[in-house]
């Protein structure tokens, strides 16, 4: 498989507590509908427990597919630029230079924050570049934005 | 601002005061009937017209006093390295643009202002959503001469600091003057205004301003390179899709009648008896498409100047664009399956800044034959890296790319089993990286090349999804600024993929060492005339 693997990257991994955080949501929302759908079982009868089946199954493929997600993210930095990869299925390989760099974007809603991770997302002139990384621990966040303007400031070219 | 602004701004008001007037006069067939709501609530209301008539006149007064507010408190001055403009009078709003992020400066004259000499300049610069600046209506000749300024500064030149000698000998008077009517007319954020202004800033928002005051700064000398006739305009928009759908209408409605068995003829009545008034839009928007082509390719233009090329084009509402050198992220010829015959291309560009309006601001050549399209990509990358070293024609590659594909043509292409995904492209799939940009070959029936400067790369991506990975292949994506060239590569093989992802990171990072300096008339040593 020859898929890009540059030489000097060091790809750092994001954090797997990244996968308990998206996938809270994903089971309350199946609890949620499996409670329902077996209440309706318990006093209407019928086929109900069919549709609790399929979405437990959805949260089971869900739960498969985000820890698949999460273990394939990662970042690297390079002399001149950050590279981001991303998904399985979907894979997905961004490069983006220092010096192009607009802006650096660090955020955490209040799941990630409880895990202790954040989001940092790059922007650059171009409205198609989409770089994040979700899941940083929030200590290496910091110091990612922060090492991050500093090569943007100094290799910054302009648009 | 001039004073007239507030009038030219509130024309769609009047323009819908004056629809309501003739539609309310109009025989009954044109409104469909006497369903005229507003006459009847009138009629509801048991008031007087006189009443009403005040009522009309008190919102006409509200209307012109914010009018005079809003342009009173839209001021603007030029400094030596920003333009700044002050506007809103309950959300007071300050915006200052940097000359060193501009990226275009645009003299637009919508129709009305043409019909009274009046214009509008949009300065562009590098940054978020609407971080232009607008400067609202202008006399023509203010407008350019400001233009030309504000040109000249962004491209380094300083403004003289001592008034008295040489050619800007006009700035000292000017300046005074401009101090002189603000105290004239001072209010206390005018005088706040005028003491900010240090000795060499010019102010604007002036009511004493004349026509003759800011002509003294000529235009940098133009050079014509290309015009589009009208006539061939007019040809291309008629080869082309949307005619073609539109005379096939008999076809579709014999179509709809023999397959649906529609009664027709029931349809057509209940069509023409609703109302003129609503099947005229309609009829507008069917021809919108051929209106907007018509408008903003009509009396196209281009010209090379020391400043930048200069776009000028426009049927009603005409726009002199003036692009800097190096401000081009990324040019698109296109030929569209109708051209090919005739040989035409379109060519369209992306400039950072430019937000609205993509359409309108974004064409560099609405139609024009292969050498014309060669000649307007030229006009805004005169270094591809394309000067052959053994004689060979330097736009090679670019006239390759406009071609069908040949073998050994350079071009990377897409592999045969690309087919699967991409049944009439994969042929037509190709990139090649010269020693300043990358191009980008694509399309059967609508052919595509796309250039894209390796200095103006933002960013790359390599994407691959499910089918393309059983099939070994992959996508590149070249990131441009907003704009209509998206540049993208699809189905390449993986290892041509990768390899042109890292040698294009490798490219765009040597691009991004010699690239021009954003104060352009310096790096030929030219910062002080």
């Amino acid at each position: 498989m020859s898929w890009l693997n540059p030489d000097d990257a060091q790809w750092t991994y994001v954090s797997r507590r990244l996968i308990p955080a998206r996938l809270i949501s994903v089971w309350l929302a199946v609890l949620i509908f499996a409670v329902v759908l077996l209440a309706l079982q318990a006093y209407a009868g019928g086929w109900w427990y069919i549709g609790a089946a399929v979405v437990l199954v959805a949260g089971l493929w869900s739960t498969w597919v985000a820890v698949r997600q999460v273990t394939a993210h990662a970042w690297a930095e390079r002399d001149d630029d950050l590279v981001v990869k991303s998904g399985r299925m979907f894979r997905r390989v961004v490069v983006v230079p220092y010096g192009r760099m607009q802006y650096v974007e660090v955020q955490a809603g209040p799941m990630a924050r409880m895990f202790g991770i954040a989001r940092v997302q790059l922007h650059t002139a171009s409205p198609g570049t989409d770089a994040h990384i979700s899941g940083v621990p929030v200590a290496q966040a910091a110091r990612l934005r922060d090492r991050l303007t500093t090569r943007g400031e100094a290799q910054l070219a302009g648009l | 601002m001039h004073p007239v602004s507030p009038f030219l701004g509130i024309w769609p008001l009047l323009g819908a005061i004056l629809f309501y007037m003739v539609v309310s006069r109009a025989p009954d067939w044109v409104g469909g009937g006497s369903d005229d709501g507003v006459t009847d609530a009138i009629n509801a209301t048991h008031l007087s017209y006189f009443v009403i008539g005040a009522i009309l006149l008190g919102i006409i007064a509200l209307v012109a006093l914010f009018g005079y507010l809003g342009w009173r408190f839209n001021q603007y001055r030029i400094g030596d390295d920003a333009v700044y403009q002050r506007k809103g009078v309950l959300f007071r709003q300050q915006r200052q643009a940097r000359l060193d992020r501009l990226q275009a400066v645009d003299v637009v004259q919508p129709f009305l202002a043409r019909l009274v000499g009046f214009g509008v300049i949009r300065i562009e610069v590098a940054g978020g959503e609407n971080s232009g600046i607008a400067l609202e209506y202008l006399r023509i000749g203010d407008a350019e001469a400001l233009r030309n300024e504000i040109l000249e500064l962004a491209a380094g030149y300083k403004r003289r600091r001592d008034p008295s000698q040489g050619t800007d000998a006009a700035d000292g008077p000017r300046a005074a003057d401009a101090v002189a009517s603000d105290a004239g007319s001072s209010t206390s954020a005018h005088g706040s205004l005028g003491a900010l202004q240090g000795d060499n800033l010019v102010l604007g928002g002036l009511h004493g301003a004349t026509a003759n005051d800011r002509t003294d700064r000529p235009a940098a000398a133009e050079r014509p390179v290309y015009a589009v006739p009208n006539g061939r305009l007019i040809g291309s928009i008629a080869l082309s899709w949307p005619t073609f759908w539109l005379l096939l209408t008999p076809v579709w409605i014999v179509l709809l009648i023999v397959i649906f068995r529609i009664d027709i003829e029931r349809i057509f009545l209940a069509i023409v008896g609703t109302s003129l008034v609503t099947a005229v839009p309609v009829v507008v928007g069917l021809l919108g498409f051929f209106w907007t082509q018509l408008n903003r390719g009509f009396g196209f233009k281009a010209g090379i100047s020391q400043d930048g090329i200069r776009l000028r084009h426009g049927l009603l509402e005409t726009r002199r664009q003036t692009v800097p050198p190096g401000r081009v992220q990324a040019v698109r010829l296109r030929q569209s399956w109708w051209w090919r015959k005739p040989g035409w291309w379109d060519v369209s560009i992306n400039v950072a800044g430019y937000q609205n309006d993509q359409d309108a601001v974004s064409t560099l050549l609405p139609v024009g034959s292969r050498a014309e399209a060669l000649e307007a990509v030229w006009l805004v990358l005169p270094d591809l890296g394309l000067v052959g070293e053994d004689g060979t024609d330097p736009s090679a590659p670019i006239t390759e790319a406009m071609e069908s594909p040949r073998a050994e043509d350079g071009f990377t292409t897409s592999p045969r089993r690309a087919r699967a995904l991409d049944l009439f492209q994969w042929r037509q799939r190709g990139v090649r990286a010269t020693d300043s940009a990358l191009v980008i070959r694509s399309g059967r029936f609508v052919r595509e090349v796309s250039i894209t400067p390796h200095a103006r790369t933002q960013s790359l991506e390599l994407r691959q999804g499910p089918l393309q990975r059983a099939l070994g292949l992959a996508s590149v994506e070249v990131h441009s600024t907003n704009g209509p060239v998206k540049p993208v590569a699809k189905h390449l093989a993986l290892v041509d993929a990768v390899a042109l992802l890292d040698a294009q990171a490798a490219r765009a990072r040597e691009g991004r060492k010699h690239q021009t300096p954003e104060q352009w008339m310096k790096a030929v040593g030219l910062d002080a005339r």
